[in-house]
Parts: structure tokens; sequence; C-alpha cells
């Protein structure tokens, strides 16, 4: 019986305590906010056709992308991999029969979707427009919008997230089967925990702040407002601590899922692992030291600004180790270009060109010229949408056979990856252009002369929506159609590909005793993908 | 229904191997939870620092007014109440389930001794207009001042009518709080904050002191009341404990609830041994003739 067949009544989805299924409820709910946060950015792309503001007029226009950004951010691409693919296969890949923690894993999910619902509330009820970040005084003093809820719906969601990532840290010092060292981990695992360490430092700090932000709308006591001796810088502070480490949080999952691919599809032992694993601390320690780089035209101290500089170019070098392990792995790796391979490769070149011009803006000077302009959308996007959705899309396709038991369409799968990456490209390439030029971010007209650069970013948002709708569709399609998975349908050695394709609840029927190494291919291990091409087993 | 058939022990949940396991799994659960329960009340300590070394006689002349004889005796009662937790997780280990109650409902009396003089202080404030948001404070009219119904306000001491529950900073308190600024405004001790804060034009502006004693109060409700409600959830958990504690459920095999709670319960303890002298007690000597 496998943990999709144990029990088919609501009541046995919403009471679960089965990370599985958890998973699939967190699948289901964080594929809802993409939808909805993609048809905001649909509607953002379509405003800025026209250099004039047309569709939306500017008010509307602020309320859309902030709720793009807010629901993109908070409900999408945070709890997109970790709760996801984290919650799948963190136990699975350390030999765990679930979480520590079940009973908190199911009341993440809760937590989630109150958090979500009072969102989608406020949005319903007239929106907010302040921008993600909820700048003071915007937030407290001129915004019209439902602030309050909106926070308030942020502020509740953080705790799910901080209760997963206590749950990951948990289950990897406590769970581990027997034989499976620290340094047997799969990278995945590591990324979780370095991107569990962020979240339970870095949420709570966020929520206080947020806390704080609602006491001063309602109270008016001018904690933020410099006219009665408050500091709006301060809640810039405040809010990058997190949010800052909350790129992090959204980028490091998604390289751990890549490091998976990267060595999984070169057929390779991953080349430098203890490196990949320490770069993925040292991303999360660092992370924390460089918040003033969003701050360098806010007012701050001008020596605060160099030392944040300084460590922003600090932050770049592990996320380099990990860039030029993956590639020194791919050298002689006898590497295939299936689907999940597809989005890895393109992570790494869109990763390469977000991460660079992370460099240009962390530069002080640079940055005064580039500071709110479409460089930095660009710039965020890339890393974002290029990091983290690359990666989370690479992962759904990569472990699709063993959630679902079913595979996809191979064929399908490849048209979409190669969609989204000249899509995504064609899209947010130009808006690297726009910026330089001095286009502003956040307005919905523009100069007649940016117009022709525009209409290029508009055609590749819908190129890129054809290519992320394309997966909903032979992905649901495979789930009634698509043929039955095997165990290991690539041949790979990791713990959750030596367990049946959905696995069984309690995942493994006895403990497994672990006496290899991550990533260890060789004939004695039964990985001969010839002879499982020959037995007509592979989908490659 | 389980797939391996080896022994079993009471309250060991199916996820784990065995007992030693699921204690080291909810232990370090919960020093990671109060890992995150650190930066959340650090961002309140980061606002408190921010705006104390920015306007520190407005925080003196704030804190002042907060009675540390009841900040001491709470402080005091805290700390009685942690040692009252470690023998309950003391007497948990050795199995004794009488010792156990008896000190669950102690721990639990001092808690709620705790919060009981915390209400106190609030009402004090609320009676003297000295809750920082407008409308919370005891509305008084002209004719019947609130300090004449307090009837235990020092004798003189002057209270502007409050009709609309603001925060007030008027009367005996504003004047000390112009002296101690006036004096370190003379010895060069103001910060350029206050310069700007403090004064209009050269003059002392009432108003202007007024929002930064304020910003003083505001922290101490967030920061005070935060810490309340961290107490009453302990209480909640001390409840529970002692449901189970009466059950006869620890022992020397099982006895990590009452272990976790019991970190919880400190934790909540210490946040308040770092508030107390923050709030009630630094700078205070800037009103009572030190200085030097």
């Amino acid at each position: 019986m496998t943990y999709i067949t144990n029990g088919f009544t609501l009541k046995s989805w919403l009471l679960t305590k089965d990370h599985k299924r958890i998973a699939l409820m967190y699948l289901i709910a964080v594929s809802v906010f993409f939808l909805l946060g993609g048809l905001y950015a649909a509607a953002i792309r379509l405003e800025l056709l026209t250099p004039q503001s047309d569709l939306l007029e500017s008010g509307s226009y602020n309320k859309v992308f902030t709720q793009h950004g807010v629901i993109m951010v908070f409900f999408f691409l945070i709890p997109a991999i970790p709760a996801v693919l984290g919650n799948f296969f963190l136990p699975i890949m350390i030999g765990a029969k679930d979480l520590a923690l079940p009973r908190i894993n199911l009341l993440s999910w809760y937590i989630y979707m109150i958090g979500g619902s009072l969102t989608l509330y406020a949005l319903m009820q007239g929106g907010v427009d302040t921008g993600w970040t909820f700048y003071t005084p915007y937030s407290t003093t001129f915004s019209n919008g439902y602030v309050m809820a909106v926070g308030l719906g942020v502020f509740i969601n953080g705790f799910s997230s901080i209760l997963t990532g206590l749950n990951f840290i948990v289950t990897v010092h406590t769970m581990r089967a027997p034989g499976m060292t620290w340094f047997r981990l799969p990278l995945f695992v590591w990324a979780n925990y370095a991107t569990a360490l962020v979240m339970i430092l870095g949420t709570p700090v966020v929520a206080i702040t947020i806390l704080l932000l609602a006491l001063e709308r309602v109270g008016h006591i001018g904690i933020f407002d410099p006219s009665i001796g408050g500091d709006p810088i301060l809640y810039q502070h405040l809010f990058w601590f997190y949010s800052h480490p909350a790129v992090y949080i959204m980028i490091l999952p998604s390289m751990g899922v890549i490091s998976e691919l990267i060595s999984n599809f070169s057929r390779k032992k991953i080349f430098g692992y203890e490196f990949i694993a320490f770069s993925s601390i040292a991303i999360a320690v660092f992370g924390f030291l460089v918040w003033g780089h969003h701050m360098f035209v806010s007012g701050q101290s001008m020596y605060a600004g160099m030392v944040f500089s300084f460590l922003t170019m600090v932050v770049a070098v592990p996320s380099a180790i990990k860039m030029f392990n993956w590639t020194a792995t791919l050298y002689k790796g006898s590497v295939s270009y299936d689907t999940p391979m597809l989005y890895a490769l393109g992570f790494m070149g869109l990763f390469l060109i977000g991460g660079l011009t992370g460099l240009f803006l962390g530069s002080m000077g640079l940055n005064v010229h580039l500071t709110d302009t479409y460089f930095i959308v660009a710039h965020f996007h890339y890393v974002m949408v290029g990091g983290t959705v690359m990666g989370y899309l690479g992962g759904i396709h990569y472990w699709w056979s063993k959630m679902t038991g079913k595979l996809y369409s191979e064929f399908w799968g490849k048209i979409s990856a190669m969609l989204v990456f000249v899509g995504f490209n064609l899209t947010f390439f130009p808006q690297f252009i726009l910026g330089y030029q001095g286009m502003p971010r956040r307005y919905a007209a523009y100069p007649e002369e940016l117009q022709v650069l525009n209409i290029f970013s508009s055609a590749g948002a819908s190129v890129l929506g054809l290519g992320l709708t394309l997966p909903v569709m032979y992905l649901t399609h495979s789930l009634i159609w698509g043929k039955k998975a095997p165990a290991n349908p690539w041949m790979l050695p990791g713990l959750e590909w030596r367990i049946p394709s959905p696995p069984p609840t309690e995942n493994f029927e006895s403990t497994p005793v672990v006496t290899w190494e991550a990533y260890e291919f060789g004939e004695e291990n039964g990985l001969d993908l010839d002879e499982a091409r020959k037995r007509d087993l592979a989908t490659v | 229904m389980s797939t391996h058939d080896h022994y079993h022990p009471p309250g060991l949940q199916h996820q784990f191997e065995d007992m030693k396991q699921q204690e080291e799994s909810v232990s370090i659960g919960m020093w990671a939870f109060l890992v995150q329960e650190i930066m959340f009340f650090g961002g309140l300590f980061t606002a408190y620092l921010v705006f104390r070394s920015r306007y520190p006689m407005a925080f003196a002349a704030g804190s002042n007014h907060l009675d540390a004889f009841w900040g001491g005796l709470n402080t005091l009662v805290l700390i009685v109440s942690s040692l009252t937790m470690a023998l309950t997780v003391y007497y948990a280990q050795k199995g004794n389930r009488n010792m156990q109650v008896i000190l669950i409902i102690a721990t639990m009396f001092f808690g709620a001794v705790f919060l009981g003089v915390k209400a106190i202080e609030y009402s004090d404030k609320f009676n003297h207009g000295l809750v920082p948001v407008a409308g919370l404070n005891h509305k008084s009219k002209a004719e019947e001042p609130a300090a004449k119904e307090e009837g235990k306000t020092a004798a003189g001491e002057k209270h502007e009518p409050n009709p609309r529950g603001e925060f007030q900073w008027t009367g005996e308190n504003y004047e000390a709080s112009v002296k101690i600024i006036t004096e370190a405004h003379e010895k060069k001790y103001l910060t350029k904050y206050e310069e700007v804060g403090y004064y209009s034009n050269g003059e002392l502006d009432q108003n202007k002191v007024r929002d930064k004693v304020r910003i003083f109060y505001w922290i101490y409700f967030v920061m005070t009341g935060l810490h309340a409600l961290h107490m009453i959830v302990g209480l909640g958990l001390m409840t529970w404990l002692l449901i189970m504690a009466w059950r006869g459920t620890y022992s020397a095999d099982y006895y990590s609830p009452v272990e976790i709670s019991g970190l919880y319960w400190h934790f909540v303890d210490i946040v308040w041994i770092f508030l107390f002298p923050l709030l009630y007690l630094l700078g205070r000597h800037f009103m009572h003739g030190g200085g030097h």
C-alpha cells in the first residue's frame, strides 16, 4: 500500500501527519498562489506594452505590482522548495520514516493556509499598494489599502516558515539512519538545513517588525515617524535583516536541487562535496550581514554602506564556489539532457547572470545609478525566477515519478523547459538595458523611446507564461494517463530511488543502513544505465 | 499494522526508533524554538537600543515613573518560580507524583502573582495617562482630575484633565524631566538627537519631550506585553503538565514534556531578567541626585 492509497477520505488528507501527504497539500496550495502571482505579472506586462498608463491607472498599478510581489515572495518562493520538495524528500533522503515532528508539520500547513487566506481576503477587499516591502511611511501614514490585513497574513505565514525550519533542523540532527553521517547527506539536505537556519533566525525578526508596523498604524505612536522622534530607516533595517536572508531562503534549497541534478545527470560523484555543503552554511551566515546593501541610498551611514558593500562581495564567494564545483562535475561526466537537467543547466546560466549583476548592484557607486530602476527588477528576477523557479521546476520533474508513481512526457517536458528558458531571457534581459537607461521601477507610464524593449519584455512574458502552463497540463495528464513509474527510472544511487514509487506510508520497510557515500555511481550498485535501457526501464 | 515488531514503550511516537531519539528530538526542537524566540524579542531589544541611545534623558524620565518596587518584586517572584520549575523536572525524573503536582501548582501560583502585579502596574499607567496610545487611558473631565480618584498620589501632584484619554506627560513628571534635560544641556551631555528632539528654537518644547517619553512607554508596553503573553502561554503549558502529572504520566523513562516546558519557562524568566534592569533601573540615578 502506498502513501496515496492509504486512505481516500478528505479527513485522511486534512488530518494526516504523513510528510508526503503534507508536501502534496503544500504543492497544491503554492501552485494556486503561483498562478495568482503570475496573473498579476501578466497584468503588469500588459500595462507596460504601451508607454501610457492606459490599461491600469497608477493607483491600480501600484496594487497590482505590490500584490504580485507579496504573493510571489511570501506565498510561493519562500515555501515552494522547502515545504514541497524538502518536506517530501528530506526524511526519505536521510532514511527516516517521517520528519521528527509530524504534528508541527501539519500545523505549519494550516498556518500557511490561514495566512494565505487572510491575504487573499485583503486582496479581494481592495488590496494593498505599498510595494511588497511595506516601507514606512507609505504603509503607516499614506496607504489607504489593507496594509493591516496583508501584514497580518504575512506575519502569520512567517510562523509556518519558522515551524518548517525548526522541523528540518531537528530532523537532520536526530533522524538520520544508521550510517548516514553528516558527510554522506545528499547536498539537497545540506541546503535545506542551511535554509532552516535562516528561517528560524530571520523570520521572527520580520514578524516582530510587522507587528510594530501594525501597532504604529493603529496607535500612531511614532516609532517609525520622524516628525515625532521615530525613525523610518529603523523599519528598513529590521525589514531587510530578514528580507535579505529571505532571498537565501528562496535560493539555497534551489541550489540543493541543482546539486542533485548536476551530479545525477552527469552520472558522476559531485565535485567538491564538502565545499558545496559548507558553502550553503557560509551563505546562511554571511546572508545575515549584507542587508544594508538594500539601503545605500536610504540615508544610512556612508561607512556602514562601505562595510555592507564589502560583505556583499564576500557573500558572492560561496555562490561562486557552488557554480565552479557544478561546472567541474559536468567535466567528463556522462551528461544526459533529460528535462530536469535542462532546468539545471538553465539555472546555471541564469543564476550566473543574476549573481554577477548582484555584484554590480553591491558596488555603492553603481548602485546609486541603478537603484530603483528596472536593472534591479531584472537582477532579482534572474535570481528568484532564474534561480528558484528553475530549481523548483527541475526538482518537480526530477522527483515527479517518485511522488506520483507516474512518468510524465519527456517530449513535452523538454519543450516546456526550453520555452521557459527562452521566454525568461526575452522577458528580463531587456529590463537590464531599460534599467541602465534609467527606467524607474513601479511606474505605470514610461517615456516612448523605451517602448521597443518593453514590447520585447512583454512578448517574452507570454512565452514564459506558455512555458509555465505546459507543465500544469502534461503533469496533470500524467497523473491519469502517464506510464507507471519504476522505482528507479534513471538508475540513481540516492536513498529515495531505492524505495517503491510512490513510497509506502512508512517510507522504508525497515530502517536502512547506509554504507555508501552520496552520489556513488558504480556498477556494483546495480546502477548500470545501459543495462536499464535494455530492460526498457529508463526514460532517457 | 506496524511493519516492525520490536517493543514499543508507551509515549513513543511512530516516527522514532526509541525513546532516546524522541527525547533528543523534542529537546532540540525546543532549543530551536527558543532561538527563534530570542530573535523575535531581539527586534524589540534593537528598537530599545536605538531609541535609548538617542534619547537617554527621556528614557530616564520615563523609566523613573515605573515602580522599581513592583518590578523588583516580580523579578523575585519569577526567580522563585524558576526554582520550583527546576524542582518539578527533578521530581518528574524521580517519578514522584505528589511533589510534581505541588511544585507545578507553586510555579503556576508565582506565574499568576507576576501577572497580577503586572495588572496593577498597567492600571496605574492607565490612570495616569501613560499608555502611549490615544484613547486607551482613563478619560477624566476637567472638574474631576484622574489623580483624585486614585487617592494615593503624592500630595500636590497636579494632573491635567484628560478628556480623550491621551498620553500625558505633564505636571511633576514633566518638571522632573525638564530638570535633568536642562542640566544635561548645560553640561553638554545631550545627544545630537536630543538637541533637536527636545528643543524648538532654543526653548524646551513640552510636546516634543512628551513624544520622546511616549516612545519609552511604547517600548515598555510592547516588551512587557509580549512577555506577559508568553507568561500566559506558559501558564497554559503548566495547566497541561499539571493534568498529566496528576495522572502520573511522567517517570524516569519519560519526562521530556516536563523538561522542555521547563526550558520554555526559564526562557520567559530570563527575558524578564533583561527587561527589569533595562526598563526600570537604567538611568534612575539621573532623577535621584546622582549623575556622576
